[in-house]
């Protein structure tokens, strides 16, 4: 029991703030990637132009191929070099932004694009306009995959928010990075447990919301 | 009530789907567009709600030609019923019947008057069937709420694109038995489309036969049965004319040869009788079921004499020799 005391009594403070830093850069860079791939999937899968689809879904997939620490180097440089602030919030939300894209975007288009075209038809036929035929047609039937799209991004994300703290972006990493420099076990656990716990309840969160917004007719079939 | 006038549609590439038709609807007709699939029966009718534009020729819907029309308004009044049905599977019963009622802003009371009328009319309990979903359908059912669904809003004018085409046999005669007997209550105008002849046969006041995109002849059943346009539809016909002719044929039309003078006293009592409008093949049934050698006829509530079973036999013969099937 008293290790575990002088353990809270050491680190947690610390904690508490880091873990609130790593929620809040999670939150801001989620919804940040959520209103960018929210409408550019939509569009994408209502496009006529299927050269600008894959040009896009393919750039999203390329970000995605490069190693999470090389694009935040990538971006620290590149905003280096454009004269904006290198380390800190900034460059941190824009790479998790970057990162929390493709999962998103793939799935709202995806979605989108597997919806049986006899349904679409019918509703075209009987006169929706497409902004209706989007809001009580399509997204309600793509929402569950959406969602998981959003939240296999929300888990990304909190991973990779362990490593912004290499760019002074605080978060868990901090906790980790100086736990792994001095050697110290305690440091390295109060960084790894939050960040594996917040990973767990974000995807329980998520889930849980998934399935409510489910509607109850086609629950069976996701 | 629907035109069309010199209507072509040729798709980039150069394909011609439908060429210079020309053709009328009158109000409240079936007009039922058959052949084969690729014969663009399926375009012509997509024309007419704008699913898909024509690249020549005009469409006058109620005597307005179409592309003066916006479209979401001219769709909102005409029901559209396709084989694929495509109930929205995240709404209810309600909610799939209701859609154009609910575009086109009902009060909620008049939309749940109207969902309740329909369910009744295609033969489903309202109270049961109201808050389903699609997916706790049978095939039949859904198809059901389809029709229903191209009714709501009581377009005068209904496109159908094989709307019974994914069912069963059994369950297929039933809807397109009810929906005749729905059809001679609203006297909606109906385009409907199919590749089975005897569906067309069944369904339609008049038949358009369709063929590479270009019209073979547009008649009555009984027309097309009996006199063919050209070799086309004569072909088309080929194998069927001789079921096709006792489907066509009326009890009126082997009259009155055929109508015995016996004594009226004998059938008039009978609870059994044919209907004048039947066709051969019912009135054959009717002798079976009832086991008589002889029925009468009536044309309405008037009495038009008796027909013999036996009469009806060598009728029958007779037209099986015409024919030439054996």
């Amino acid at each position: 029991m008293s290790v575990l005391l002088s353990f809270f009594q050491k680190l947690g403070p610390e904690m508490v703030q880091r873990t609130y830093e790593h929620i809040y850069l999670t939150f801001i860079a989620m919804v940040i990637a959520v209103f960018i791939a929210l409408p550019v999937g939509i569009y994408l899968a209502r496009t006529r132009w299927p050269k600008l689809t894959s040009a896009i879904l393919g750039i999203a997939g390329v970000i995605q191929t490069v190693p999470s620490l090389a694009l935040i180097a990538l971006i620290v440089i590149i905003f280096a070099l454009v004269g904006l602030p290198s380390i800190g919030t900034l460059p941190a939300i824009v790479a998790l932004v970057l990162y929390a894209l493709l999962p998103i975007l793939r799935n709202t288009y995806t979605s989108i694009r597997q919806i049986e075209p006899s349904i679409i038809e019918v509703a075209t036929g009987m006169g929706m306009k497409p902004h209706q035929i989007l809001f009580s047609v399509e997204l309600p039937l793509s929402l569950p995959v959406i969602m998981a799209g959003i939240r296999i991004s929300a888990v990304w994300t909190i991973g990779i928010a362990t490593l912004v703290g290499l760019i002074g972006a605080g978060g868990l990493g901090n906790l980790i990075i100086k736990g792994l420099r001095s050697i110290q076990v305690d440091y390295l656990l109060a960084g790894t447990l939050p960040a594996a716990a917040l990973a767990l309840i974000f995807d329980w969160a998520l889930g849980s919301l998934e399935k409510w917004l489910t509607p109850k007719s086609i629950r069976a079939r996701t | 009530m629907i035109v069309f006038q010199k209507v072509s549609k040729t798709y980039p590439g150069g394909v011609k789907a439908v060429c210079n038709l020309l053709m009328e609807v009158a109000e409240g007709e079936i007009l039922v567009l058959l052949g084969t699939s690729g014969c663009g029966k399926t375009t012509t009718l997509k024309m007419v709600n704008r699913l898909i534009e024509p690249t020549a020729g005009h469409i006058f819907v109620q005597d307005v030609d179409i592309m003066a029309q916006d479209p979401i308004e001219l769709r909102r009044k005409i029901g559209y019923a396709i084989q694929d049905i495509g109930l929205f599977p995240h709404m209810t019963v309600t909610e799939n019947i209701s859609a154009v009622p609910r575009l086109l802003k009902w009060s909620r009371e008049r939309i749940s008057e109207r969902v309740d009328k329909l369910l009744t009319m295609v033969g489903l309990k309202p109270e049961e069937f109201r808050n389903r979903y699609p997916a706790q359908l049978s095939g039949g059912q859904r198809q059901r709420i389809g029709v229903a669904r191209a009714l709501a809003a009581d377009p005068p004018i209904i496109l159908m694109d094989e709307p019974f085409g994914a069912l069963d046999p059994i369950t297929r005669e039933q809807l397109q038995n009810e929906f005749i007997e729905l059809e001679s209550q609203m006297k909606k105008t109906i385009l409907f489309v199919t590749h089975d002849v005897f569906e067309a046969v069944k369904m339609g006041d008049r038949i358009a036969l369709l063929d590479a995109g270009r019209l073979q002849q547009v008649a009555t059943p009984a027309e097309l049965v009996e006199n063919p346009a050209n070799e086309f539809v004569d072909d088309f016909l080929g194998q069927h004319r001789f079921q096709l002719s006792l489907l066509t044929r009326t009890i009126k039309a082997i009259m009155p040869g055929a109508i015995s003078e016996s004594p009226v006293s004998d059938t008039t009592r009978l609870k059994v009788f044919l209907r004048a409008r039947s066709s051969l093949i019912e009135a054959l049934d009717m002798f079976k079921k009832s086991k008589r050698a002889i029925l009468p006829v009536y044309d309405g509530k008037q009495f038009l004499g008796n027909l013999k079973k036996d009469t009806l036999l060598k009728v029958i013969s007779q037209v099986l020799g015409e024919t030439g099937e054996t």
